[in-house]
């Protein structure tokens, strides 16, 4: 047993699949412990039989669409109209706007490709350093998964079986901590640098808005919808979807019918993959909770480990570990049906510990040697991987401070649920 | 650039290999080309029809208070669709979710054994999944099983097999270009 499993854990870091290594486990637990192998694929047609499922092709298909649009370059044309006058806000812009454009398109480092491509030579030109200017948009690109309709938040969700608009809710303060961690930051460091970019004119967000009209009740028929409880998730989900079609491709006309069976493709490989390991990872979980692993875990953590603090810490030590080596959606299904029971053990509520997950894991981007954003920021600034390491380390470590108060403080993520 | 063209090529960050997508079109024969576009109009299909079906039921919850009795589920069916012929055309790309961590410390004749015996364990792994599959849809069909009402279940549930197969048959496929000529397209991706 020990010896397949460190087989498996070389097979996965030598690229093979992960679907594949996940499914390898499942097949071997089932086959040892007796059960007909007709399971696993039970459990995949489980997909079938989870409602809230639809929402990710939805959401995702919608975010891939506003990625093809000129939506980002509107964003950051407004918010500079309605911020830029402040000293450093140019800085909160970017702050702001990455946000934003996250939540809707999902970490996959997009953010950095559509808004950092725009801000960055706009941050440069308004005196901001270069290298901090490079860290700013790196780290930028990851804030925002705390934000409905963010896809990790879902699936942590389904996986961990907690109401996802309560999940929605509870992020709102850790998230908007983060935004305001980064911006406080942006404005001390470049206390020197006071000068605004522009003046505030009213003809020029007059302009900014007349721009965006048709985008901007986006966000807040979507996410006003979410977190009134108007629109269950995936209803939010469709209506995204028929919203952002109408405003590209027939009222903007930047995404040509042409290209949508391609955005599609593109779009439902991403939704493919995670799915897939999603359907494997139910079968693989229901075999280590038959065969007691967490609370085999339990065991070995509480003998060493006695209080929620030191709990905390080395969750978060861990999850910065994984998120080294693995994508935030490996790492959810994989690692969540674990650390669950381990963590409702030590009194940690499981809305409260999927923020902690999500904020954790965000930093995970961030991190060396193989952290998705740092390789989009060099492949898309042409910079050294090294350089952007080190650019983005001083934001890292601000992020991890927000880190840790969200994981000690449960009420910034509790507070504002019911009851 | 399009974001989508510089995602194409970032999801082989690093890559020196460069595989993409438009790479193995053009590499690819007829065969190729054409089960291609298959992937792409089905996909495009099964997502136009779950965004009609889904914004019909908001309408009809929003306006009549009611909504289409078969509906939930059939769209429940077009995500298991849509997510394993997603999973197909992702093993095509060769964008899978991976770790991928000691490749790279890998001299080149080392890489290729590794990618051969990565490739080979997918494809198993596949393959098993594909056979126990096809005994799972047979058994449906043994008991009857139905969805929607008094439709059978089984042509719904086929699609697993299928695409266990044919993701096993891309593993496979990938180990044959690579002893023709063709470079190792287990790179380097990200997980």
């Amino acid at each position: 047993m020990i010896f397949t499993s460190i087989l498996l854990v070389l097979l996965a870091l030598l690229g093979a699949p992960l679907f594949a290594i996940i499914g390898a486990g499942a097949l071997l637990g089932y086959q040892q412990a007796g059960v007909d192998l007709t399971a696993v694929p039970i459990e995949i047609f489980g997909i079938a039989e989870t409602p809230i499922l639809l929402a990710i092709p939805l959401f995702t298909f919608a975010g891939y669409v506003l990625s093809e649009s000129q939506a980002a370059a509107r964003l950051v044309r407004l918010s500079s109209a309605l911020l830029g006058w402040l000293p450093g806000g140019l800085a909160m812009v970017a702050v702001a706007t990455c946000s934003l454009f996250t939540a809707f398109t999902g970490g996959s480092g997009v953010t950095i490709i559509a808004i950092g491509a725009l801000l960055y030579p706009a941050l440069v030109q308004a005196g901001y350093g270069e290298r901090f200017t490079l860290g700013l948009v790196t780290s930028s690109g990851s804030l925002g998964l705390l934000f409905a309709p963010s896809l990790p938040l879902i699936i942590y969700g389904i996986i961990a079986e907690v109401p996802i608009d309560s999940l929605f809710v509870a992020g709102v303060v850790p998230g908007v901590l983060m935004m305001i961690a980064l911006a406080a930051f942006c404005l001390w460091r470049n206390r020197e640098n006071r000068r605004p970019i522009s003046e505030f004119s009213w003809p020029e967000v007059g302009a900014a808005l007349r721009a965006a009209i048709w985008e901007l009740p986006l966000p807040i028929v979507v996410l006003g919808g979410i977190y009134s409880g108007f629109f269950a998730v995936s209803e939010a989900a469709a209506v995204t979807v028929i919203y952002v079609l109408i405003t590209e491709l027939l009222i903007y006309r930047e995404v040509p019918w042409r290209r949508l069976p391609s955005i599609i493709r593109n779009s439902m490989v991403l939704v493919g993959g995670i799915l897939l390991i999603l359907g494997i990872s139910l079968a693989s979980t229901n075999y280590m909770i038959d065969a007691q692993v967490p609370q085999k875990l339990i065991g070995v953590v509480t003998h060493y480990i006695s209080s929620q603090t030191s709990f905390l810490l080395l969750l978060i030590a861990f999850l910065m570990l994984i998120g080294c080596i693995l994508h935030i959606y490996s790492a959810l299904v994989l690692i969540v049906p674990l650390i669950l029971p381990v963590a409702s053990r030590y009194g940690v509520d499981p809305v409260h510990l999927g923020i902690i997950f999500v904020a954790t894991m965000e930093l995970g981007y961030l991190l060396p040697p193989i952290g998705l954003n740092l390789y989009i920021s060099s492949f898309r600034f042409r910079r050294p991987v090294l350089e952007v390491c080190m650019a983005t380390l001083p934001f890292m470590l601000i992020l991890l401070v927000a880190v840790f108060l969200i994981a000690f403080i449960p009420a910034l993520s509790l507070a504002l649920l019911p009851n | 650039m399009s974001p989508t063209d510089a995602d194409d090529q970032l999801t082989g960050t690093g890559s020196d290999t460069g595989t993409g997508a438009a790479n193995q079109v053009a590499r690819g024969g007829l065969i190729e080309r054409v089960s291609r576009w298959i992937e792409t109009a089905l996909l495009t299909a099964i997502l136009l029809a779950m965004i009609g079906l889904a914004s019909a039921q908001v309408l009809l919850r929003g306006s009549v208070g009611g909504s289409l009795a078969w509906a939930d589920e059939t769209l429940r069916l077009l995500v298991l669709w849509a997510a394993m012929i997603g999973a197909v055309a992702a093993s095509r790309d060769n964008v899978h979710l991976r770790i991928d961590f000691l490749s790279r410390f890998l001299s080149p004749g080392n890489r290729r054994v590794a990618a051969v015996v990565v490739n080979l364990f997918a494809a198993g792994i596949s393959a098993i999944l594909a056979w126990q599959s096809l005994r799972f849809v047979n058994g449906s069909r043994e008991f009857d099983d139905q969805v929607l009402g008094d439709w059978p279940a089984w042509p719904f549930q086929v699609v697993l097999p299928i695409a266990f197969m044919l993701i096993a048959y891309r593993y496979i496929h990938d180990i044959w270009r690579q002893f023709h000529g063709g470079t190792p397209s287990s790179g380097d991706h990200e997980a």
